[in-house]
């Protein structure tokens, strides 16, 4: 099911929340079930392997916690939930990728190719894995404490608000609320604020600015400017998506009483890329840094190990994001930024320009980084980036597309997305101080947004495919 | 967080009231109609993806909300935004283009990128039905019609305006592969190029329309006659065809697609002037002959004009007139790929006495043609009695 609608908004939405407030205990087995119905919406089968990373990952957890602290028990289960986790990541959304590959390098070496088995990806897969496993390992290294019963751990996986497209909850944070959590009516109150505002964000914002990102990324050869400007419009795109996901995640999780980590400050005003991953997508940034970073050995084991955790680490965070060589080198291209910047104590090389040079440089590095995220494969990718310097001309029926793209609404939303982008106050600042003013705007670009959504084709989150 | 009881308060009722009016006014409403809430419709089908997709898309085409709200929005959108949906483009000075027109010339033909489903190759399709028609003596003569961006891309883009860009490229290029492949075709770009080299503002297609203009239709016409007389196909006929001007109002396929009432009111349906041809034998308007040598398929294109108001003055009427003998036809809305040749084989008697079959295909389905580019075999005719 997604957020932006009819079903959620209008049904799945209101039946929750009714049915939640009446009940007196137990809630946690009734937000689990609402929220296997939420996911299985999609395939009812996902659902299955939802379960079974869930339960397995209990088992371990559960192993874990009844084992004496170094025992070998207590490692084989945390090594068995590790393997397991990610042998199912690595089952759904790699084996393809291994495949192709596999047949590339036969296919050179002239040594005929293997059939490939195609294999659905589960939607959401990655986040409630690296969710699942969180738990175990945070109960091994004794960060929290074992789960009460598997429900509430179910729960924690399955937990509709966050489920498809983060924030990543790890199970340190949430291990609390789980069993005691306040609903108040100004926590409501102020969920239903960011709900609404990531709702807006998504439906005016993301999905009008995907027009001409797809057009753009999708024509033959396209002009510089329109090049320029399609990455843009991806760039306000991601932005606006997937931080309305996430506001609306949050917006959700207040609602039933859960305060979920903060995913977005502002990344379009990072003067780094350094500061830039303090910004965009913080809980992988953070996930990625507690559970990967730091055991590799982080920054303890001298400067070059640093660099290169760094780069392992960016580039594992590619490979996260999609089974695509356009990811790994999105992922490398970042690590080796970082790693960079690391090495000029943590400034990059334009540090002693104006902030806002700074801030530009920064963005155009990061839509750079863009093309290959949003590409298809590294070929079109390298055509992108030709087209962006004036290596290649428009040619064929590219001469039309300004007629797509530079539309009036285009040219107003996007000019808008520029001003949100770089204003300071986020969706998240902005709530904290409700007036009457702002309920009246809330309630009008809510409406606004309905009724967008009413002519918009189906058009799910980016982020659903990771 | 800071805000008043009141504030709170306010925010909340208004947001519940709206996420909870909806599904209780179309509860209301159903009710107040005697039926049974159309929600409840979730718990008589099995829970499968097909169906809880399909049960979705019900109830969002069903909701009152929808229903009343969007004609609004869709004209709020195109009045601020000159957005006409999915489905259409807003080109310059009133033009409207159908959007798979333009995507089909802006994106890369033959995809380079693996898609969802395997592509079928028209080539294939068309010399595999070219030689099987050669087996029986039947010629074939392709007529691919441009898209309406192909033909006025400058009233689409400013900047082929400016620049007095062409943007046709695929069909071209595929064009070159037929006639590499001995399959006879008709250029009617390189016609339709020339005729506004010469006269910018001929009105070879319609404004708010995907096809031609009666011009661009005779021209078609002209062309593809001058083509098989010049291979010499068939043997000229003698049938004087006459003319008469009929008017016609239209609205546009695409602004019909945009389905918003309101905005079609800001658009003025066109003045055509239609030439329907008369039989002179019985003085009504042209009929087809399935006997006829000559058996033309293809899609809308065909449609307007001759099946359409006013009747007998499109594609096939004119080409008769050409050719001054009746011929017979096979149209199917958007199927000119496989639908049509579906169709052949299940008409045998249509192929029968053929010399030549003429097959006219809009460019754009050389990619989005309905059910693709499969291969038909024809159909056998030797067991159909003559009719």
């Amino acid at each position: 099911m997604v957020f932006t609608s009819h079903i959620f908004i209008f049904y799945f939405l209101p039946l929750t929340l009714l049915v939640y407030y009446l009940l007196p205990v137990p809630r946690n087995f009734f937000l689990l079930i609402m929220s296997y119905i939420f996911y299985g919406w999609w395939n009812p089968w996902f659902a299955s392997l939802m379960l079974f990373a869930s339960y397995a990952n209990y088992v371990c957890g559960h192993v874990i916690a009844t084992s004496p602290v170094g025992s070998v028990r207590r490692k084989r289960a945390l090594v068995a939930s590790i393997v397991i986790s990610l042998t199912t990541l690595g089952f759904f959304k790699y084996f393809m990728f291994f495949e192709n590959n596999l047949n590339a390098m036969l296919d050179v070496l002239g040594a005929g190719t293997l059939p490939v088995i195609q294999i659905t990806l589960p939607i959401g897969i990655s986040f409630f894995i690296f969710q699942s496993l969180s738990y175990p390992i945070d109960v091994y290294r004794g960060d929290s404490p074992p789960v009460r019963n598997f429900f509430d751990f179910a729960c924690f996986v399955a937990l509709f608000p966050q489920l498809i497209a983060g924030p990543i909850v790890r199970y340190n944070t949430i291990a609390e609320q789980l069993v005691q959590r306040d609903h108040t009516m100004e926590k409501f109150t102020s969920g239903v604020a960011l709900f609404i505002l990531g709702f807006a964000k998504k439906i005016l914002l993301a999905n009008q600015m995907g027009g001409p990102a797809d057009a753009v990324f999708s024509a033959e050869s396209p002009a510089m400017l329109d090049a320029w400007f399609g990455v843009v419009a991806y760039a306000f795109q991601i932005y606006f998506d997937f931080s309305a996901y996430s506001d609306m995640a949050i917006g959700l999780g207040r609602m039933f009483g859960f305060e979920f980590p903060r995913n977005f400050n502002a990344p379009y005003l990072s003067d780094s890329i350094t500061d830039f991953w303090r910004r965009w997508h913080i809980s992988l940034s953070t996930f990625l840094r507690d559970y990967l970073y730091i055991p590799l050995g982080g920054n303890r084991h001298g400067e070059r190990r640093t660099y290169i955790n760094l780069t392992i680490v960016m580039l594992l965070g590619g490979l996260w994001h999609g089974a695509n060589w356009t990811f790994v080198i999105w992922g490398a291209f970042h690590g080796l930024l970082l790693a960079f910047e690391r090495w000029r104590g943590k400034e990059s090389v334009y540090s002693r320009l104006p902030r806002p040079l700074r801030v530009g440089i920064t963005f155009v590095l990061v839509l750079f980084s863009w093309v290959l995220f949003r590409s298809v494969d590294i070929s079109t990718a390298s055509a992108y980036f030709k087209a962006m310097l004036g290596l290649a001309s428009a040619s064929g029926g590219s001469v039309l597309l300004d007629s797509v793209i530079y539309t009036r609404g285009n040219l107003i939303v996007m000019a808008l997305c520029a001003l949100l982008a770089v204003c300071g106050t986020q969706a998240h600042d902005w709530v904290e101080k409700l007036t009457v003013t702002r309920v009246v705007l809330l309630i009008g670009v809510f409406v606004l947004a309905l009724m967008t959504m009413f002519v918009q084709a189906f058009n799910p989150f980016l982020y659903f495919q990771f | 967080m800071t805000a008043s009881k009141r504030v709170q308060i306010l925010l909340l009722s208004l947001f519940l009231l709206v996420i909870f009016g909806e599904g209780a006014v179309q509860a209301i409403v159903e009710l107040g109609r005697g039926e049974r809430p159309q929600a409840l419709d979730l718990f008589t089908r099995t829970p499968n993806a097909a169906n809880l997709r399909a049960y979705e898309t019900e109830m969002e085409k069903t909701a009152w909300s929808a229903k009343a709200l969007r004609p609004a929005m869709q004209y709020v959108r195109f009045a601020g935004y000159g957005d006409l949906g999915e489905k259409a483009l807003l080109g310059r000075d009133g033009w409207l283009f159908y959007r798979p027109d333009v995507s089909f010339l802006l994106e890369p033909w033959p995809q380079t990128v693996a898609t969802p489903v395997p592509q079928d190759d028209p080539l294939k399709a068309i010399v595999a039905f070219r030689d099987a028609l050669a087996e029986r003596g039947i010629a074939l003569l392709v007529v691919p019609a441009p898209g309406k961006p192909s033909v006025y891309p400058d009233r689409l883009s400013a900047r082929a305006a400016r620049t007095h860009t062409g943007a046709h490229g695929h069909a071209r290029a595929f064009m070159d592969r037929l006639e590499e492949a001995g399959v006879s075709c008709v250029d009617l770009f390189a016609l339709y190029r020339e005729a506004r080299a010469e006269n910018a503002d001929a009105q070879l297609y319609l404004a708010r329309d995907t096809h031609w203009s009666p011009v661009g239709l005779r021209m078609a016409a002209s062309a593809v006659a001058d083509r098989i007389r010049a291979e010499g196909w068939i043997a000229e006929g003698a049938v004087a065809y006459e003319e008469e001007v009929v008017a016609i109002q239209r609205e546009g396929d695409v602004l019909r697609m945009v389905d918003a009432p309101r905005i079609a009111a800001e658009f003025e349906p066109e003045q055509v002037d239609c030439q329907q041809i008369i039989d002179p034998a019985t003085g009504e308007p042209y009929r087809d002959d399935p006997a006829s040598p000559v058996l033309v398929l293809g899609d809308s294109f065909l449609r307007i004009y001759e099946r359409d108001e006013p009747g007998s003055a499109g594609f096939i009427a004119h080409l008769a007139r050409e050719l001054k003998q009746p011929v017979a036809s096979i149209v199917s809305d958007g199927g000119a790929s496989t639908l049509v040749r579906q169709e052949l084989q299940r008409k045998p008697e249509l192929l029968r006495g053929k010399k030549l079959v003429v097959w006219e295909f809009v460019e754009r389905d050389l990619r989005f043609g309905m059910e693709g580019w499969k291969l038909v075999s024809l159909p056998n005719t030797e067991t159909v009695a003559p009719s």
